[in-house]
């Protein structure tokens, strides 16, 4: 086997004005950067990979799975036709559908529409519109009803209980769980409805993270919203952004704290900060923080509790986009690795089956554990105790690298297998979705039914 | 860590085809992607030769198999 070239060629956009441009992916002394010029703004060097496990390493192949009915034809390409169009590689795993855009905090990191008054909510008959365009376009795959901040909305448990009436076996919660900590009730109200997980905002362990990032110290409000959710049988993710300076030194403690309130807890998805919005120039390198660092940062904080070797790219949406592993939680306290660590470099496999593989490992993690081990009859032996620990103790530590205007790499966008469900019904990938220029204006999300300076080509 | 009974089932019958001996009962680990469980398992006292029977196979080590290769 050869090494593979330091110079990968990809595609992607120019910060600036969008326009489509051919890009490059550079490695060298263990850091790869998107680089890429746009004929009229310059040319744009952004570090994407730093650091071990190494890029050249990190592989799963996937053969691309089309759209079997794409709902928008090729016409002006990549990211410009989403909809899906035929040229996407990969079926929704986890399809978003905005419920909302008020919030209830005001973060300056906010990529939702932020600053502007907030349009309308939905109806809930726009809603579940939207819910059957995701099921004919792409079948019982998982929902996140996201915004804003979703519990804003009075009647989100029947949001709830129409999509899990609709059909979609897994409904999880995109929330920062201020409104769970502090109305007695409503984590029981939203399981009633049928809500299987939280995907919950948790920066950190301290309150500096949340003072930064969030404008107000929020730690016990947070611990409060996990306990409830808890006890009332929702599976909680706990999701920090990564952002360095602010709280790249707690990930080792956000996972102790999460392992230690397992199985409530069902995992950590990190989530490195990625630049939307009003950016008069590139954000510096020491500003971003890429997936292997985060990885080593677990290992190095965690006295070796999890390892960078532990975690493997995903199945499901483009390696370079996440990595993930899975652990069983001791009754010490201690984590026994599940999954095998390390890349896959040589047989790609389908992508649907990546996609089919990945829906069900969600549904099955981010949810609740079903029932508490059953008493087993007669002497139990190691395999007994790890299969009656295993139906409660798995912990999930996974993490997700968003992509911004800088380090938009088209191959991975077309890779994705998070769709947005835009209000006009087409599905756009996520990091397509969220996509702003220099100037702030948005690629796809439309802001208010005003037309963008990207409108044109 | 104690090694423990997996079997319920008589295996005294099993000879080993090449020894001619009788299985016995004896401690063996099963190692798969790093994790190690400590059983016992029919063994030929004289070859070594150590019998898996298919119901625990295609039971519980199949199900131990699919957690550890999860996702």
């Amino acid at each position: 086997m050869s090494a593979p070239e330091a110079r990968q060629p990809t595609a992607s956009v120019c910060p600036v004005c969008l326009r489509t441009i051919p890009a490059r992916r550079e490695t060298a002394d263990g850091v790869t950067r998107l680089v890429k010029a746009c004929p009229l703004h310059g040319e744009f060097s952004t570090p994407v990979w730093r650091g071990a496990p190494a890029f050249e390493g990190w592989l799963r192949p996937k053969t691309p799975s089309p759209p079997a009915e794409p709902a928008t034809p090729r016409a002006r390409g990549c990211p410009y036709d989403c909809g899906l169009c035929p040229d996407h590689g990969q079926h929704t795993c986890t399809a978003l559908v905005e419920v909302t855009w008020r919030c209830n905090l005001t973060c300056p990191l906010c990529f939702a529409s932020a600053g502007e008054t907030p349009r309308p909510d939905p109806t809930p008959e726009a809603v579940a519109r939207l819910l059957e365009g995701v099921m004919r376009h792409s079948g019982p795959c998982n929902i996140q009803l996201s915004g804003g901040e979703p519990t804003v909305r009075d009647d989100l448990p029947a949001l709830v209980a129409l999509a899990k009436g609709a059909g979609f076996p897994f409904v999880q919660l995109n929330t920062n769980g201020l409104r769970i900590a502090r109305e007695d009730g409503y984590a029981e109200a939203l399981a009633a409805a049928g809500l299987d997980s939280a995907f919950l905002q948790f920066d950190g362990v301290t309150q500096r993270p949340y003072e930064i990032l969030r404008g107000r110290p929020l730690l016990e409000e947070k611990l409060a919203a996990v306990e409830r959710l808890s006890r009332a049988g929702v599976g909680v993710v706990l999701v920090p952004t990564v952002v360095p300076g602010v709280n790249a030194t707690e990930l080792g403690a956000i996972l102790r704290l999460g392992v230690e309130r397992a199985p409530g807890v069902r995992g950590v998805h990190f989530q490195p900060v990625s630049y939307f919005g009003r950016h008069p120039g590139p954000p510096a390198d020491a500003a971003r923080i890429t997936l292997p660092e985060v990885m080593t940062a677990l290992e190095a904080q965690t006295g070796g509790l999890v390892r960078a070797a532990d975690f493997s790219p995903p199945g499901c949406e483009h390696a370079l986009c996440s990595f993930n592993a899975s652990y069983l939680v001791g009754e010490d306290g201690g984590l026994t690795r599940l999954s095998r660590g390390g890349g896959n470099c040589c047989a790609p496999r389908p992508a649907a089956e990546g996609a089919d593989k990945a829906k069900a490992y969600v549904a099955r993690q981010w949810a609740a554990p079903r029932g508490a081990a059953l008493p087993m009859a007669g002497p139990a032996d190691d395999l007994d105790r790890f299969l009656a620990r295993a139906r409660t103790h798995i912990f999930a530590v996974s993490g997700m690298a968003f992509q911004d205007a800088w380090t938009l790499d088209l191959e991975r966008l077309r890779g994705c297998c998070i769709h947005v469900a835009a209000p006009d019904g087409r599905l756009i990938p996520f990091c397509a979705y969220n996509l702003t220029a220099t100037d702030g204006s948005p690629l796809h999300r439309s802001t208010a039914g005003r037309r963008t300076s990207h409108d044109a080509p | 860590m104690s090694t423990l009974k997996v079997l319920d089932g008589d295996y005294s019958g099993w000879r080993c085809a090449a020894c001619g001996q009788s299985l016995v009962m004896a401690p063996a680990v099963l190692e798969y992607m790093g994790s190690r469980f400590e059983v016992e398992l029919p063994r030929c006292p004289a070859c070594g030769l150590t019998l898996v029977p298919e119901d625990l196979a295609l039971g519980k080590m199949l199900e131990v198999e699919k957690l550890l290769e999860d996702k």
